[in-house]
C-alpha cells in the first residue's frame, strides 16, 4: 500500500489508486461498489461521440466491461452488422455472447476496407453504414431509446434511467459521486527489539474522526498486547508489528467503527450512551450500536515468576 | 430520524438454546499473543461449556503438532491455549468439526 491522501476526484485516478493506496473501499472489500457506481459514470460520460470514445478507452483499464456494453443491445447491433467502428476496445473486453458478435462486426469491417478499396461504391456503402451505425451509438445513449419503439427494455437501460433521473434530480451528487477517503498508511517502526512505534498514530485518529483513546483501546485489544503514548505523540506497542498487521487492525478498527453500517459511509460520530457506543451516521441518520471493545482472555505470557513476586 | 440497526443475531437465542443441532451459539473468540521472539500464543475463547474441552485440545494438539492446554478463567470459563499462530488451523478445524459455525468464529489480532 502506497502513501497517497486525499480525495480522488476524476475517474481514471480511482482505477489506479484502488490499487495501491489505503481506501476504505478496499479495506472493506466491498465489490458492489463499483457496481453500483458504474451507471452513474455511464451518464456523467455521455454526451457525444467523441466524450464516447475516451470513455471507451478508459473503460478497458477497468474491470468493469460488463455493464457499459448493454445499450447496444443485440437487434441494433445485428442490424448494424457490416461495420461498426470506433468500437474496437469495447468490442475485444466484452464477456459473454455480445463478443463474438461485436468481434465479427468489428474484422469483417476491417477486411472490407482494407482488401476491396478498388471498388468505390462498396466503400462508400461501407462508410454510409459506419456513419448510420455511429446515429445509433448515439441515439442510444439517449436514456430512453425504447420510447415509442415497442421492444422491450433492458435491465440496463432502465438502471441507466433511474440512475440519471437520480443525477437529475441530485446535482450535488454528480460532481463526487460519494467521498471516499483515502488514509495515509501507518507508519510503524521498530524500536529496540521488543517494541513497535507507530508514529502517525495521532494523525490517523484524526482523519478518522475517533478519540486516540478509543483507538488505542482497540488496537491494544486486537494486538492482545500492552503499550502507551509517548512524548514525541506516537504509540509504543510492546511486542514486534509489521506495518501491514497494524494496517489489518486498523481495516477492522474503521469497518467497526468508522463507516456507517447501513450506508458505509465515514462521515460518522461515535456517542457512548448508558455504557454503549452507538455509530450515528452524518449521511443516512442510521443510528447503530457497536461492538463495545473488550482484549478478553489474555494468557500470561511474562515471566511468572515475576508475577508471583509482586503478587505476593 | 434514528434507525436502530436490525441485528442479525437473535436477543433471544440464549433462551431458546439447544433446540436442533448441537452447533453452540455465541461468538467464538480466536486470538493471538505475543511472546518472546517470534513465539506466539493462539487463545480460544466462547466455546460452550457444554463441549469437553481436554477433549478439544487433546485432539487438536494432535492435529496441529503443537502443545496445548485449557485455563480455566473466573470470567470468560473454560479456555484453549495454543502453542504457536493456529488461528488458521482452529478456525478450519472447528468448522470442519461442526462446533461452531464460520460466522461464529471472530479472529482477533494482526
Ligand atoms: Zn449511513
Amino acid at each position: 500500500m502506497d502513501a497517497e491522501d486525499g480525495f480522488d476526484p476524476t475517474l481514471l485516478k480511482k482505477k489506479k489508486k484502488k490499487k495501491t493506496t489505503f481506501d476504505l473501499d478496499a479495506a472493506l472489500g466491498l465489490e458492489d461498489d463499483t457496481k453500483k457506481e458504474d451507471p452513474q459514470d455511464e451518464a456523467s460520460a455521455e454526451g457525444g461521440a467523441a466524450a464516447e470514445e475516451d470513455n471507451l478507452d478508459l473503460e478497458s483499464f477497468g474491470k468493469k466491461k460488463k455493464k457499459k456494453k448493454k445499450p447496444f443491445n443485440m437487434d441494433e447491433i445485428e442490424a448494424a452488422i457490416p461495420s461498426f467502428g470506433g468500437d474496437d476496445v469495447a468490442a475485444s473486453e466484452e464477456p459473454e455472447e455480445e463478443e463474438i458478435n461485436l468481434d465479427m462486426d468489428f474484422s469483417m469491417a476491417k477486411k472490407k476496407k482494407k482488401s476491396k478499396k478498388k471498388e468505390l461504391d462498396e466503400l462508400f456503402a461501407d462508410q454510409a453504414d459506419d456513419d448510420k451505425s455511429e446515429d445509433k451509438e448515439n441515439d442510444e445513449d439517449n436514456s430512453s431509446t425504447w420510447f415509442g419503439s415497442d421492444r422491450d427494455y433492458t435491465y440496463d437501460e432502465l438502471l441507466k434511467r433511474v440512475f440519471e433521473i437520480i443525477l437529475d434530480k441530485n446535482p450535488d451528487m454528480a460532481a463526487g459521486r460519494k467521498p471516499k477517503f483515502v488514509m495515509r498508511p501507518p507508519q510503524v517502526l521498530r524500536v529496540g527489539t521488543k517494541k513497535t512505534s507507530f508514529a502517525n498514530f495521532m494523525d490517523i485518529a484524526k482523519t478518522l474522526h475517533r478519540l486516540p483513546k478509543h483507538l488505542l483501546d482497540f488496537l491494544l485489544a486486537e494486538l492482545g498486547t500492552s503499550g502507551s503514548m509517548d512524548g514525541n505523540q506516537q504509540l509504543i506497542i510492546k511486542g514486534r508489528f509489521q506495518p501491514k498487521q497494524i494496517e489489518n487492525v486498523l481495516r477492522r478498527y474503521i469497518k467497526e467503527y468508522v463507516t456507517c453500517h447501513t450506508c458505509r459511509s465515514p462521515e460518522t460520530i461515535l456517542q457512548k450512551d448508558t455504557r454503549l457506543f452507538f455509530l450515528q451516521c452524518e449521511s443516512c441518520g442510521s443510528r447503530c450500536s457497536v461492538a463495545s471493545i473488550k482484549s478478553g482472555f489474555q494468557a500470561v505470557t511474562g515471566k511468572r515468576a515475576a508475577i508471583r513476586a509482586k503478587t505476593t | 430520524m434514528s434507525i436502530q440497526n436490525l441485528n442479525t443475531r437473535d436477543p433471544f437465542a440464549d433462551a431458546i438454546k439447544g433446540n436442533d443441532d448441537d452447533i453452540q451459539d455465541g461468538l467464538v473468540h480466536i486470538r493471538i499473543q505475543q511472546r518472546n521472539g517470534r513465539k506466539t500464543l493462539t487463545t480460544v475463547q466462547g466455546l460452550s461449556a457444554e463441549y469437553d474441552l481436554k477433549k478439544i485440545v487433546r485432539s487438536c494438539k494432535k492435529e496441529f503438532a503443537c502443545n496445548g492446554t485449557v485455563i480455566e478463567h473466573p470470567e470468560y470459563g473454560e479456555v484453549l491455549q495454543l502453542q504457536g499462530d493456529q488461528r488458521e488451523n482452529i478456525c478450519q478445524w472447528l468448522t470442519k468439526v461442526g462446533l461452531a459455525k464460520p460466522d461464529q468464529l471472530k479472529v482477533h489480532g494482526f
